[in-house]
């Protein structure tokens, strides 16, 4: 009954978005605020009723319901509750439906913190909102029904990848579609801006905290998931440029592109039309992702169950949306006023410079994705793309962004003079060299070790330089403890985003440059040696699970002048689905990760194959991402991003 | 003159749009690998013998004169079981020639295999180390060649060859080289 | 110009920071670095170091005999490529067939520079008609100053 209820929930939402879709627009078309204000009251309902008909579909996983066809064919009664409720989303159905629930919540927010907003603007951008969820809910109620029954219930399921039950990999999905459905919403306001014509202060100064949030989650989601990788998958990798992967990793490149043109349009009134093609092309690279990941037309680990049919619905979505807002833009942007003009050095300069890598990257890494498809079509033959050509490739295009990172924040606007930071830039560039020849000299290390190392430390230096010089410099500390406090929380959110980037940078260079690997066999008792580091096989004993056996090995971590660790790598057997994996045993610090794979065993309990994974500083990827994102999140509390920024303007009065 | 480039992305996506298309009318498995042997001379194997039967050669492909299967097949692989019916079916109902490749298999199991269930193969021989496999491009079991009376490569099939890959693709191949 | 000169010498830096990973040569990092380069055919989207797929096994053990009777790897990835097409490589080739996937950054971010420079010539442009006063106009100023004067 419960899961009918949601059904019918679902099949209401469709009528009520709808309704959103054509009666705002109308209303917008002929000057009725009546009819604009619908907007409000059906977004609001859109997202409670969409978020009733999840909840049922949880309801039915939590109790097991197996009469539903989705959950008996995804879900087991012995899964621990947690993933029982993450198996929701775990397939195409229920992601798609976790899809639609996001993007409610969104045109609900946004009808909630813009109740202030010029009743035009809005009621154009959740009319966008409404033909999107419309379009989706119709996909899923028309060809991916999560609520369909069998007619013979099952008595047990049949979901039980071990692989799947995992945390990070549990609640990845969910920080991902935040950030995939989140740049909806700009897509909608550039919709809304190109139909009324035209882009001003208020536009802007809504679109960027909205861009903001959708981006923090996007790289949340993104860490989680390369995280998760990384620990899971048993060979100490933690990015495969794998066509899922790079469909998550193309709106993110295109949405830093964003967050940094839009500080131009705000602070300076122009590249405004360049800022809506962004907001477009971000959210049409999310539906890309969606078509990508669910259509089958490529290979990747991945990928959903995949079904041509439902690809080709997705395209027909791809077409309408990303086509549609195409062309309109090609129509209405140069209607747009455009509006100062600024020296190529100057602050615009440097963000536009940074724009055209990042735009530039997303391009290179959809290329790189798609390029065997082309080939395919014009050659008729197999070409594979793989990590090193994404690496040959990026790595260069993203060393300028890194030089200029630093430096920007001290252009000034329109006309910057360069002789004013020579001094500061020279500075820090002797820094970073001296103490990255220090570092590997002691080390030891190659040309791209080398330039990692000076990147990461060139942007630290530079970000914390440019951060006092902001404060102010030669005073005394109360001062300038004073002044600090006083700076926006805009500007440390970027402080530490740049400082977050290039902790990235450091981790990614230092854990690929210096990483050991070791493969070999390995008697009971024998010991291996990496750097310091004394590994000691001591023994295997058999582990029983909830629901698997395993062989567990137990290793000795011995270091000189601290305790002594242990590891306890499995293999593991799940007898209800006859699969064999490896779980990793992996000891973390900030310094370095040892990850040790239990492989097979060779002879009788006494020899087992081994994998072990020197790598150090492998936390600061994770650390380094988090940190820019934790600068967003500090930025988005600045009072000048708030939400819900409205004009004292009676908002009953509607311009052209 | 700006106005051109507007355009420029709506162009490039409907670019894109195309090979999507494309790719999703043709339905074809990206996974699925089309050799690159065709209408190159079968390559040399050297294959050990299994039991009595005979043994198989390139040279046998020359030697009968006309279009056989080259068939690379386990007793561990499930969908060769499956498919082992629908090569009875050819060799004694159509009367093609299948040549075998054991791959990487027990020798004992192999012969209980073609014991029980019949033995479809005019000549088989056994890659116990899947390297002679390598040579051929395989990367998966089961997998069937289609080689013309002159010993070249004219198809591969990668998979079980069913019901409706025996009457739809591989018989209609076969009689289409027959008329050559 | 400088402008050029300096993307010139960063294509030319970066070119080399491609080339400078074929650095060391020891037999086991060879291999590595072969491994990281083929694909494994069996399991989906990745490379022979990462997979341990039986044909993977095989392929590795194929590369590790090769590279110890003294083959190249150019002459390793040959022989492969020979076999299983060129879908194997990971990492595609450099001929003619892929030049639009190697230059393609270079090129997306040179066209990205263009744009930038007609947009700021235009805007330029536009500044400089609207500050020009027209003959028309020009004149009418003299006469409203003359008449001030006088006045």
């Amino acid at each position: 009954m419960v899961i009918e209820l949601g059904h019918f929930c679902l099949a209401l939402v469709l009528t009520i978005s709808l309704f959103q879709f054509i009666v705002p627009a109308l209303g917008a078309r002929y000057n009725s605020i009546g009819l604009m204000r619908t907007s409000y009251i059906t977004a609001y309902l859109s997202f409670i009723l969409v978020f009733l008909s999840f909840a049922s579909l949880t309801y039915a996983y939590i109790i097991s319901d197996f009469s539903v066809s989705l959950v008996a064919n995804n879900s087991h009664s012995l899964k621990p509750l947690i993933y029982k409720i993450s198996g929701v989303w775990g397939n195409h159905e229920g992601s798609l439906l976790l899809w639609v629930l996001i993007l409610t919540f969104y045109s609900a927010a946004v009808a909630f913190f813009g109740k202030r907003l010029p009743i035009k603007l809005i009621s154009l951008v959740l009319s966008c909102q409404g033909l999107i969820a419309s379009s989706f809910v119709s996909f899923i109620l028309f060809t991916s029904n999560p609520f369909i029954r069998l007619f013979f219930p099952e008595i047990e399921g049949e979901g039980f990848n071990p692989i799947l039950q995992d945390f990070g990999l549990a609640i990845h999905p969910p920080f991902l579609y935040l950030g995939y459905v989140g740049l909806s919403v700009t897509f909608s306001f550039s919709i809304a801006a190109l139909l009324i014509g035209r882009v001003d202060t208020i536009w802007v100064k809504w679109v960027r905290p909205w861009t903001l949030i959708a981006w923090v989650f996007l790289t949340i989601g993104i860490a989680l998931g390369s995280w998760w990788a990384y620990r899971e998958l048993g060979w100490g990798g933690w990015w495969f440029w794998d066509p899922v992967e790079n469909a998550s990793f193309m709106p993110w490149l295109a949405a830093t592109a964003l967050l940094h043109s839009s500080i131009v349009a705000e602070k300076r009134d122009t590249l405004k039309a360049w800022t809506i093609l962004l907001a477009i092309i971000a959210f049409s690279l999310s539906l890309l992702g969606t078509f990508i990941v669910r259509s089958g037309v490529l290979i990747s680990v991945h990928a959903f169950a995949s079904d041509p049919s439902r690809g080709l619905y997705i395209l027909m979505l791809l077409i309408f949306f990303t086509g549609g807002a195409l062309a309109l833009f090609a129509k209405k942007a140069a209607s747009l006023k455009s509006g100062s003009l600024f020296q190529p050095i100057s602050r615009e300069g440097a963000l536009v410079i940074n724009n055209i890598i990042f735009a530039s990257s997303a391009a290179t890494v959809l290329l790189g994705t798609l390029y065997p498809i082309f080939i395919d079509a014009i050659n008729n033959s197999k070409v594979s793309v793989g990590p090193p050509y994404f690496e040959a490739v990026f790595v260069p295009l993203m060393v300028p962004a890194i030089l200029l990172c630093a430096f920007s924040p001290m252009l000034s606007w329109k006309r910057a003079k360069l002789e004013n930071i020579i001094e500061r830039v020279i500075a820090v560039f002797i820094f970073s060299i001296l103490f990255t020849a220090i570092f590997v000299f002691i080390y030891g290390g190659s040309a791209s070790a080398f330039l990692g190392l000076f990147l990461g430390l060139w942007l630290i230096l530079g970000t914390i330089y440019e951060f006092f010089i902001k404060v102010g410099t030669k005073l005394s500390f109360n001062k300038f403890f004073k002044r600090a406090i006083q700076l926006p929380r805009s500007a440390y959110g970027m402080s530490l985003a740049h400082i977050g980037v290039a902790i990235f940078v450091i981790g990614v260079t230092v854990s690929s440059a210096w990483r050991i690997d070791i493969e070999q066999p390995i008697l009971k008792g024998e010991t291996v040696f990496i750097n310091d580091i004394e590994l000691r096989f001591l023994d295997i004993i058999e582990v029983n699970g909830p629901n698997w056996v395993a062989e567990r090995g137990k290793f000795e971590v011995i270091r000189e002048g601290k305790n002594n660790e242990y590891l306890f790598p499995e293999r593991r057997f799940y007898p209800a689905s006859q699969v064999n994996t490896s779980e990793p045993a992996i000891m973390s610090n900030v310094i370095f990760d040892l990850y040790v794979v239990l492989g097979e065993n060779l002879q009788n309990d006494e020899t087992f194959s081994l994998r072990v994974y020197y790598s150090p500083f492998i936390n600061w990827i994770w650390f380094g991402i988090m940190c820019m994102a934790l600068g967003g999140i500090l930025s988005l509390t600045d009072r000048k991003h708030r939400l819900g920024y409205s004009v004292k303007i009676n908002p009953e009065t509607i311009y052209k | 003159m700006r106005k051109i480039y507007l355009y420029l992305p709506l162009l490039f996506f409907f670019i894109l749009v195309i090979f999507f298309a494309r790719q999703l009318i043709l339905d074809k498995d990206p996974s699925k690998l089309p050799s690159v042997l065709l209408d190159k001379s079968f390559p040399s194997v050297k294959l050990n013998q299994l039991d009595s039967y005979k043994l198989f050669n390139k040279e046998n492909l020359l030697f009968i004169g006309e279009p056989s299967l080259v068939n690379i097949w386990s007793s561990w692989c499930a969908p060769c079981q499956i498919e082992h019916e629908f090569l009875m079916k050819m060799s004694d109902e159509h009367n093609i020639k299948i040549f075998g490749i054991n791959y990487k298999d027990d020798k004992t199991d192999a012969i209980n295999v073609l014991k029980l269930n019949g033995n479809p193969f005019y000549a088989i021989g056994r890659d116990e180390d899947g390297t002679q496999a390598i040579n051929l491009g395989v990367y998966g079991v089961p997998e069937t060649f289609i080689i013309d009376a002159s010993g070249k490569i004219r198809y591969k099939h990668v998979g079980p060859i069913l019901e409706y890959d025996m009457n739809d693709i591989i018989l209609p191949i076969l009689n289409k080289i027959k008329r050559e | 110009m400088r402008l050029i000169i300096l993307i010139f010498f960063y294509i030319i830096f970066s070119i080399s920071l491609v080339h400078s990973q074929e650095a060391l040569k020891v037999n086991n990092i060879e291999a590595k670095e072969l491994y990281e380069e083929l694909r494994c055919l069996v399991c989906q989207n990745q490379s022979l170091l990462d997979s341990d797929a039986p044909l993977a096994l095989d392929l590795k053990k194929l590369v590790l005999d090769k590279l110890e009777e003294g083959s190249s790897k150019e002459e390793i990835k040959e022989f492969l490529v020979e076999r299983y097409g060129e879908f194997i490589l990971l990492k595609p080739t450099f001929t003619i067939k892929n030049i639009l996937l190697w230059t393609a950054p270079f090129i997306f971010v040179l066209f990205g520079f263009f744009l930038t420079f007609l947009f700021l010539r235009k805007k330029t442009s536009q500044k400089e008609e609207t500050s020009i006063l027209s003959e028309v106009e020009k004149e009418k100023l003299k006469k409203i100053l003359n008449r001030d004067i006088l006045e």
